[in-house]
């Protein structure tokens, strides 16, 4: 019988190799463009558009942008070239940025946790401009110049309160003084606009509009004129004003739509749910159980909204460590920024490492004889009021930063400022017959269930979520990845295309060394 | 030969294609005759493989005998992913279901006993490298080798039932899908044996006249448990992320169990002359048992275990009862040759936003041929060959996103399946 299974088996698999050669075919999709016109694309954004990643642009993050993955998929019907200011292969590294090193090693009473390293070879730096923010020693930046007709006018830090500002590409926009404050400019801005041209973003856009003349465009601004308020803690970078972001909207997209062009317009994510703010707090409260500490007993003083001198500053004196938000998402509880990470394992200590750094940083827009003495000083003569003695976070002479945390009021005002400026995009956008790309509505459920493509889990976590790069706010390619395929839902659902989007898992999230 | 050397020659050579001839993993090749007759055989009395199609047929079986039939299943699936990009398909792969039974009883007894083995369920797919569901299977092999031991008794020359023991004798499960580490791809397998369980296979045969057979018969279901798989990682990090990740694989043992779900049947056999014989059956899978496929994970010193950060997961399945509706016929062609022929319409166990890739199922059409000839008065071969087309099955990432089914991948599954076997029969 074993003979017989021996010598039948190979028999009938020659005959069923022989018979069963015919692979069965499903047919490609087709692609069509549906009642749009994709052949010459143009998107107008901020860095999400240009494709910043891991706190900077670089090759990589910018050929993983998500306008030049649309631009790929637009391709497939006639779409043509589509520029960027890509960095050369020899200055690859561009602004520079972050890569994760490793990891802090676990021991009894901490948790590990990511080193992050700054990348400073091949870097696409030409010189540098002291400025009102980027005093000397640390001037700002200038990049290597692309004066090319392109067709990506993603700006990385740019408002849309900023698309007006004459000289905002114009190195000589050095800011004024402290006393007599005027605009910076943009250095990415600045790598796209011909030397000594004041040509405003709003004037580049019209331009390219006129020369290129685009048949489909994508627009994504608007998320700086919260996401600076908010990354700050809600202490500094005061909020676009409602009727500068609708005037500005309008200008813009009717700028964009002049020669009949479709697109997309896409809105502002509520920026609480991104890992900068749902990261550090969690990983804290982590440690302090892994410590034992008495959570719901233990203070947690705070300041709240603005931080500056001259300034009163509210202290919070009811808050406990347990009103630090234990998991991503859940209501009311504090947030803190990714920037809080070095000064938490200060909690508790005589400490004013992080007055002397917020020092540093606020010099600039301090009167130049300003001391640091003067700086902490009582209130009475315009200082903050700190006495570093006392326990950092613990005592009310020495609060946690207002810069650091986002407490209930401060999240409540952001969602409410986003909100209002997603109402006035889906109007605009709506009154020009565009489709809309509810960008806030996909990260909240990203963030609410993650968003899993092919079998694998993505999630809106910090470095194991392969969403958010390592500055926690802007995406990894997969991020981008996922972006563009949602964009396509949408561009197909108004102009009956059939866009197929892209394997997003083809797309790195955060690479673990 | 022995029932061992025979687990030993399946446990060789043996597993089920995936869409071999039934929904969802279900294999319906008990025999030659009815797999060249579209599946039939519940209304029939045609040989020993009535112990698997229905005992209570076996006891009007003519002659005591010895069978042994083996196939050569070969699915070919195709893939194309939501998100374009070329056509995937399978490393092709021949897998051999088999079956055997035993018949004997004294001439003119009222009653019958068997031996059958036989492989009602299997499936066996391997994708082609680097394919866009890696993270959800790269492969899976899953055998079931049923023994039984049957009996079978004629109440009155027009009625007779039989019953079988069913032993889930040899069970086996493996599993393997890359795993989407932080550090680059990585793999996973899993691999374990089932647990003996038992079941039973039971039949009603009812024979009015020579032209007409009636019969009813009911296979249970049987619960493969496999308690102590072991796991296996490829892949996992060794530098600096290895305290990271490494944390969230350490489970090297497994626990899950599968159904394999009970068959209910009806058939009848017509005879309108002495050269023809006819056969309709319809069946139905009660496949709904199969909600979810768990596993619980742990370690080797008895300890906790995790995978991907947790010591279990679920799958949904939502399997569906799942009909068949089968016909076919045999003519005689002269005293050693037959011919026959058969089709069955097969609607799947899975229902829409569902599809995994371990059992890309979805209706299906079957067409059968099959002939026997007798070399001698005793022994004689029979072959047969069954095609069977899958409906073109397409399922979105908003499906998946909707259903809470996002472990799968999105995009069409097309499968044909081309199984030709051969038998030998020796009568007694």
């Amino acid at each position: 019988m074993k003979l017989f299974i021996k010598r039948s088996a190979p028999v009938l698999g020659l005959l069923g190799l022989g018979l069963a050669g015919c692979q069965p075919d499903i047919d490609a999709p087709k692609v069509s463009a549906g009642s749009a016109d994709f052949s010459r694309y143009v998107s107008v954004g901020n860095s999400l558009t240009g494709g910043t990643a891991d706190g900077g642009q670089y090759r990589e993050s910018q050929l993983n942008s998500y306008p030049n993955i649309l631009a790929s998929q637009f391709a497939l019907v006639g779409g043509g070239t589509f520029l960027q200011a890509l960095f050369s292969e020899t200055q690859s590294n561009g602004s520079g940025y972050l890569r994760l090193a490793g990891f802090t090693p676990a021991t009894a009473t901490s948790l590990p946790a990511p080193i992050t390293a700054s990348v400073t070879t091949n870097l696409a730096i030409r010189g540098a401009v002291p400025t009102r923010t980027s005093p000397l020693p640390r001037p700002q930046p200038l990049y290597t110049k692309d004066l090319s007709d392109i067709n990506n006018l993603g700006i990385d830090g740019i408002r849309m309160s900023d698309i007006t500002t004459a000289g905002f590409g114009n190195s000589a926009s050095t800011g004024g003084t402290f006393a007599a404050p005027t605009p910076v400019f943009n250095a990415y801005f600045e790598r796209i606009t011909p030397d000594g041209s004041n040509e405003s973003y709003l004037d580049r856009v019209k331009r390219t509009v006129a020369s290129i003349k685009p048949t489909f465009f994508t627009e994504w601004l608007g998320n700086n004129d919260v996401l600076g308020f908010a990354t700050a803690g809600a202490a500094a970078n005061s909020v676009t004003p409602a009727a500068t972001f609708t005037a500005n909207t309008k200008l813009v997209l009717d700028a964009l739509t002049a020669g009949g062009a479709k697109g997309v317009v896409a809105t502002i994510p509520d920026v609480t749910n991104i890992p900068f703010f749902t990261t550090v707090g969690p990983s804290f409260r982590a440690n302090l159980a892994l410590n034992n500490t008495p959570v719901t007993v233990a203070p947690f003083i705070y300041t709240t909204g603005l931080l500056a001198p001259g300034q009163p500053n509210t202290r919070v004196l009811t808050a406990k460590l347990s009103d630090i938000g234990n998991a991503p998402g859940t209501a009311g509880n504090l947030l803190l920024t990714l920037t809080a990470s070095p000064y938490l394992s200060l909690y508790g200590r005589a400490t004013g490492k992080y007055w002397r750094d917020f020092y540093q940083q606020a010099r600039p827009n301090l009167p130049p004889t300003y001391t640091l003495a003067q700086f902490l000083g009582p209130a009475a003569l315009g200082g903050l009021a700190i006495d570093t003695t006392k326990a950092f976070g613990q005592d009310p002479a020495n609060p946690f930063p207002s810069t650091l945390v986002l407490d209930p009021t401060e999240q409540a005002s952001i969602v409410s400022t986003t909100n209002a400026f997603n109402t006035t995009l889906t109007t605009e956008a709506n009154a020009r017959n565009l489709a809309i790309f509810d960008a806030n509505i996909f990260f909240r459920s990203v963030a609410a269930s993650g968003f899993a493509t092919n079998a694998v889990n993505n999630t809106a976590g910090y470095l194991s979520g392969n969403l958010f790069s390592l500055d926690g706010v802007h995406p990894t390619p997969r991020g981008y990845a996922v972006i563009a395929n949602e964009m396509l839902r949408v561009i197909n659902a108004k102009y009956g295309s059939t866009f197929q989007g892209v394997n997003a898992n083809n797309y790195r999230g955060v690479v673990f060394p | 030969m022995t029932v061992k050397t025979l687990l030993l020659a399946g446990g060789a050579l043996l597993a089920s294609a995936s869409a071999a001839s039934a929904s969802g993993f279900q294999v319906n090749l008990g025999g030659q005759k009815n797999i060249g007759m579209g599946g039939v055989g519940v209304g029939l009395s045609l040989d020993q493989a009535a112990m698997f199609y229905n005992p209570g047929a076996l006891a009007l079986v003519r002659e005591n005998g010895v069978q042994f039939g083996v196939n050569a299943a070969l699915a070919r699936i195709s893939f194309r992913s939501e998100n374009g990009g070329d056509q995937r398909a399978l490393q092709n792969s021949v897998v051999t279901p088999f079956n055997f039974y035993a018949g004997f009883g004294p001439k003119d007894a009222k009653y019958k006993f068997g031996l059958a083995v036989y492989t009602p369920y299997g499936n066996k797919v391997k994708y082609a490298d680097g394919w866009e569901g890696r993270y959800a299977l790269t492969e899976i092999d899953l055998k079931a080798v049923y023994v039984q031991p049957t009996f079978s008794y004629a109440i009155t020359p027009q009625l007779s039932v039989g019953a079988g023991l069913m032993i889930l004798a040899y069970g086996s499960v493996n599993l393997q899908k890359d795993l989407p580490l932080p550090t680059g791809p990585g793999h996973i397998e899993l691999d374990g044996k089932a647990k003996t369980q038992f079941g039973y296979n039971a039949g009603i045969f009812f024979k009015p006249s020579d032209k007409l057979g009636v019969g009813v018969s009911y296979r249970s279901q049987i619960d493969a448990k496999v308690e102590n798989g072991s796991i296996t990682y490829t892949g996992l990090p060794t530098g600096a992320s290895a305290g990271i990740v490494n944390p969230s694989f350490t489970a090297n043992k497994f626990a899950a169990t599968l159904p394999l779900p009970a068959v209910a049947s009806i058939g009848i056999g017509i005879n309108p002359t002495d050269k023809l014989t006819l056969g309709v059956d319809a069946a139905l899978t009660f496949w709904s048992q199969y909600r979810t496929l768990d596993f619980a994970f742990s370690s080797d010193n008895g300890g906790t275990g995790v995978v991907g950060g947790s010591a279990t997961s679920t799958s949904k399945r939502n399997y569906q009862d799942a009909l068949a509706f089968r016909v076919g016929g045999q003519y005689m062609v002269s005293d050693k040759l037959a011919v026959r022929a058969g089709a069955s319409y097969d609607f799947s166990a899975v229902r829409d936003g569902f599809v995994t890739p371990e059992t890309p199922d979805a209706d299906r059409a079957i067409g059968t041929l099959g002939l026997s000839y007798q070399v001698t008065e005793k022994l004689g071969v029979d072959a047969s060959f069954l095609f069977e087309a899958l409906v073109k099955r397409t399922q979105t990432q908003q499906d998946l996103l909707n259903l809470g089914t996002t472990d799968r991948v999105a995009g069409t599954f097309r499968t044909n399946a081309y199984i030709p076997g051969i038998g030998l029969h020796y009568k007694f």
